[in-house]
C-alpha cells in the first residue's frame, strides 16, 4: 500500500519498514563508480548540512544545555548553581505543577481522541465522489493552517467570551453557564474545542490511508450482507489501523506539546484559577517570569519522558489493533 | 533515476546552498552603536497601549528634533510582556538603553546587575535631580544609588460611578471608613444590576494600605509584613462578600480582561491608580470620579505616591546619552503637554506648570491635591516581590471563585511568597 500513498509522505510504512529492504552497497564496484558514490554522499552531506547545522545549533546544543540547567537554580542572570536533584524533588510537591499535569493529561485525553473522531469522521464524508470535493476538503482542512496562529486564538477568545456568540446561542437552548473563558470548568473544553476544530491535518491522512481501502472488500462484504457500521468495524478500521496509529501518535504528542492557544485564549493568565494552566504554559511562566530556568527545564524533561512513555506504550499496544497487510501474507 | 542527477551539479548547488546558509547565519550580527550618519542611537521601550505609545513616539520626534546627534529606537509591549522579554534581553546582556520601570523592580534588577546608577551622570551634569514634586525624586533611590528616574507620581484611589453612589445616597470623602464603605456597596449591589465593587481581593497595592492602616505592610524590605491570619481574614471577608454578591462576578470579571470590571459596567466602583482614570473614562460612557481609599480609624489611609520612572541599562555603551534622553524625558515642558497624566500626575514642576490638566487630567490633579497632604513614604519592594504580587492576585482568584479554600490558599500564598522574594 505503500507506493501510491507517498505523495502525502505515507505515514505508515517508515514507521514499520526501516531500511531493511535497501539493497546492500558493500559489494566490489569499478573506482570510478566509488568516487561518483562518495561525491554523491558528500553533495548530500552538503544539502543536509543547513539542517544539520540548525538541528546541532538550534535543537541539539540548547538540549544538552537544558539537561545541565534541569539540575542547577539559574536565574537567566547569575551562573547557574548545581543542585542534584532539588528541581525534581520539588516538583512532585509543587500543588501547581500537579494541577498543570492535571490540566494537560484531561486536555489530551478529551481533546486527541475528538479530535481524531472529527477528523475520520469528515474524511469518511469526504471519500465518496461528489460535487465540490476538492472545495469540500481546502475547506475542511484551512482552519490547521490557520489554526496555530494567534490571531485565530484572539477570535477564539471572543467567540467563548461571557455574552458572545457562543453564550448566547447556549441561552437561546436555554443552558445558561456564562462565558466559558471565565469558568474554571469550562476554559478547558474553548481550548479543546479549538483544537478539535483544527482536524484538517490528520483527516487528510485519513482520507490518503481510505483511499488505500482495496473496493473488493466492501464489494464482498456487501454481497454478504454486511451494514455501513458492520463495513466500518470490519473492513475499514483494520484496513486504516495503520494510519489512525499514525495519527493518533502524533496528535498525541502535539497535544502535550499545547501553548500558543492556552496563552492567548486565557489572556496570557492560563487561568482562570489555574484552570488553564496548561504543561508548558506553567513551564513558561517559570522561566521567564519567575526567572527558574533550572526548574523549568526539569519541567522540561520531565515532560519529554512523559512523551517519550506514552509513546512508547501506544508503540506497545499497536500489535494488538494495528493491522499490517504484510503481516496477512 | 533521472539524467541530470550529475555529481558535478549536485555538488556545486550543495556548496553553494551551504555558504548561503553560513551568510544567513553569520550576517545578522547588529552594530549595536552607531546608527545611521555616525548618529548616537539609544534604544527604548516601556509598557502601554497604542495611546501612550503614540503620545512617546511624539515626545521622542521631539527629542530628535532638539538632540540631532541622537537617535531613538523603540519598543512597546503591554506590562506582563514588556517583563517577559525584558528578562530575556537583560539576561543576555542586550537590555534597553532606557525603559519604563517602577517600585516593584528596582530592587530585583538591582541585584541582578542591570540598572544603571545615575549618580555619576547628575555630578556630570548631564541629568538634573532638581525640581521634583512632592519628594519623588527620592523614588528611584535604593540604598543611595539612583536607579530610576519618575515621570510621573499615582496614588491608589476608588475610581467610582457617582450617578450610583447618589442613588444610595453615599458621597465618598475623606476619612469615611471600611463600615461606610461596605454598607455603600452593599446598597448598591442590592438596588441595582450593578456590583457595588469589582472585587478586589487581589489588589496588593490595596491590602498594603490596609495593612498600613494597621501599622503593618505589604511589604518589608526582605519579606511579607503581615501574618498568614491577616490574610485569612482579608480572603475570608472577601470569599463571603463575593458569595453575597457584592462583588462582580469573578467569571464575568476575568472575560472582561482586558478592559475593567468597571469600564465595561459590570460594577460600580474599582480601587486602582488614580492615572487609570485616563483610561477607564476613554473605555466607557459612564462619568467616572475619584474618591479616597477608605480607612479603618476615620483618618489614617496610609496611601503613598508611587511613580513610573525610567531607568538606564547598566551595560548601555552611551551613559551620556542615556542620561540626556531622561533629563529631557522629565524636565521639557513639551513633553509634559503632550504625556499628561497617562502615566500618573507628571513629576517635575517644570512639566506639571506646563500642563493645564483638562477634563479627566484636572479631576486627577484635584484628587491628587487632595491626598498630597497626607502622603507616607513609600515601602521598598524587596526583590520577587513581582512575582510575590502576581501569586497574591491569582490565588485571590482562585478563592473567590471557590477553587481553592481560603486557608489552602493562604498557605499557597506564603509558601510562593517565600520562594519568590528567597526569605
Amino acid at each position: 500500500m505503500g507506493t501510491a500513498m507517498t505523495d502525502l509522505q505515507a505515514p505508515a510504512p517508515p514507521i514499520r519498514d526501516e531500511s531493511s529492504e535497501q539493497p546492500s552497497t558493500s559489494g566490489r564496484r569499478p573506482a570510478a563508480a566509488r568516487r561518483r558514490a562518495r561525491g554523491e554522499s558528500l553533495a548530500g552531506y552538503l544539502f543536509m548540512s543547513p539542517w544539520i547545522a540548525g538541528f546541532v545549533l538550534l535543537t541539539a546544543g540548547p538540549m544538552l544545555a537544558s539537561l545541565y540547567l534541569a539540575f542547577t537554580d539559574y536565574n537567566l542572570f547569575d551562573t547557574p548553581q548545581w543542585v542534584g536533584l532539588d528541581n525534581f524533588t520539588e516538583l512532585f510537591g509543587d500543588p501547581r505543577w500537579q494541577k498543570s499535569v492535571e490540566v494537560t493529561t484531561s486536555y489530551v485525553v478529551v481533546g486527541t481522541p475528538l479530535k481524531l473522531a472529527a477528523a475520520l469522521g469528515v474524511a469518511l464524508l469526504l471519500t465518496k465522489k461528489r460535487r465540490g470535493q476538492g472545495f469540500y476538503r481546502a475547506a475542511f482542512y484551512a482552519p490547521s493552517l490557520v489554526g496555530a496562529s494567534v490571531s485565530i486564538a484572539i477570535v477564539w477568545r471572543a467567540l467563548f467570551s461571557d455574552d458572545a456568540i457562543v453564550d448566547r446561542t447556549q441561552k437561546i437552548f436555554g443552558v445558561d453557564v456564562g462565558g466559558w473563558i471565565g469558568d474554571p470548568d469550562m476554559v478547558i473544553y474553548a481550548l479543546v474545542a479549538l483544537t478539535v476544530w483544527q482536524f484538517g491535518a490528520p483527516m487528510v491522512i485519513f482520507l490518503a490511508g481510505l483511499k488505500q481501502v482495496p473496493r473488493e472488500l466492501y464489494e464482498a462484504a456487501e454481497v454478504d450482507g454486511a451494514g455501513a457500521w458492520r463495513r466500518f468495524r470490519s473492513i475499514t478500521l483494520p484496513m486504516i489501523s495503520p494510519v489512525l496509529f499514525f495519527n493518533l501518535l502524533l496528535e498525541t504528542i502535539h497535544s502535550f506539546q499545547i501553548f500558543a492557544s492556552a496563552y492567548v485564549v486565557t489572556n496570557s493568565k492560563c487561568g482562570p484559577a489555574d484552570a488553564g494552566l496548561v504543561y508548558t504554559c506553567y513551564l513558561y511562566e517559570q522561566g521567564w517570569t519567575n526567572l527558574r530556568m533550572g526548574y523549568a527545564s526539569a519541567m522540561a524533561w520531565m515532560l519529554l519522558i512523559t512523551v517519550g512513555l506514552v509513546t512508547a506504550v501506544l508503540f506497545w499496544s499497536q500489535r494488538r489493533w494495528v493491522h499490517y497487510e504484510e503481516d496477512a501474507r | 533515476m533521472r539524467s541530470w542527477r550529475s555529481a558535478q551539479g549536485l555538488r556545486a548547488a550543495g556548496v553553494s546552498m551551504a555558504v548561503l546558509g553560513l551568510m544567513a547565519s553569520g550576517c545578522g550580527g547588529d552594530g549595536g552603536g552607531a546608527g545611521a550618519g555616525g548618529k548616537v542611537e539609544i534604544r527604548y521601550s516601556w509598557w502601554g497601549g497604542q495611546e501612550r505609545a503614540e503620545m512617546i513616539n511624539k515626545t521622542i520626534a521631539l527629542f530628535e528634533k532638539k538632540n540631532p546627534g541622537i537617535e531613538v529606537k523603540t519598543d512597546f509591549q503591554d506590562y506582563e510582556n514588556f517583563w517577559k522579554k525584558f528578562n530575556t534581553q537583560a539576561s543576555a546582556g542586550n537590555a534597553p538603553d532606557v525603559f519604563q520601570n517602577s517600585v516593584a523592580f528596582l530592587r530585583k534588577y538591582d541585584d541582578k546587575r542591570v540598572l544603571l546608577d545615575l549618580n555619576a551622570q547628575v555630578k556630570a551634569g548631564n541629568l538634573s535631580m532638581e525640581n521634583f514634586r512632592a519628594g519623588l525624586e527620592k523614588a528611584g533611590d535604593v540604598q543611595g544609588k539612583l536607579l530610576g528616574v519618575p515621570v510621573g507620581g499615582n496614588t491608589f484611589a476608588l475610581v467610582y460611578n457617582p450617578a450610583e453612589y447618589k442613588k444610595v445616597g453615599v458621597t465618598p470623602a475623606e476619612g469615611w471608613t471600611w463600615d461606610q464603605y461596605n454598607a455603600a456597596i452593599e446598597k448598591i449591589s442590592d438596588g441595582g444590576k450593578l456590583a457595588g465593587d469589582s472585587g478586589h481581593g487581589g489588589i496588593m497595592y490595596l491590602y498594603d494600605l490596609v495593612l498600613r492602616q494597621q501599622d503593618k505592610a505589604f511589604f518589608t524590605e526582605d519579606g511579607l509584613g503581615f501574618t498568614e491570619a491577616d490574610l485569612k481574614d482579608w480572603w475570608t471577608k472577601h470569599h463571603d462578600q463575593t458569595k453575597a454578591g457584592l462583588y462582580t462576578d469573578p467569571k464575568k470579571a476575568e472575560q472582561a480582561k482586558p478592559t475593567s470590571a468597571l469600564s465595561k459596567d459590570l460594577s460600580a466602583g474599582e480601587f486602582t491608580w488614580d492615572n487609570f482614570l485616563v483610561r477607564y473614562t476613554s473605555e466607557t460612557k459612564v462619568p467616572l470620579a475619584l474618591a479616597p481609599v477608605p480607612t479603618t480609624d476615620g483618618k489614617r489611609t496610609g496611601q503613598y505616591i508611587s511613580s513610573l520612572m525610567l531607568s538606564g541599562s547598566a551595560r548601555t555603551k552611551h551613559p551620556k546619552e542615556v542620561a540626556q534622553f531622561i533629563d529631557f524625558m522629565v524636565h521639557d515642558p513639551e513633553v509634559g503637554k503632550i504625556m499628561g497624566y497617562d502615566r500618573g500626575v507628571l513629576a517635575t514642576n517644570e512639566q506639571f506648570e506646563a500642563y493645564e490638566p483638562v477634563g479627566v487630567s484636572a479631576q486627577i490633579a484635584e484628587y491628587e491635591k487632595k491626598v498630597a497632604d497626607n502622603v507616607e513614604p513609600i515601602t521598598p519592594h524587596p526583590a520577587g516581590a513581582d512575582i510575590a504580587e502576581a501569586a497574591f492576585l491569582r490565588i485571590a482568584t482562585d478563592v473567590v471563585m471557590g477553587t481553592t479554600s481560603v486557608d489552602d490558599g493562604v498557605k499557597q500564598f506564603f509558601s510562593e511568597a517565600k520562594t519568590a522574594l528567597g526569605s
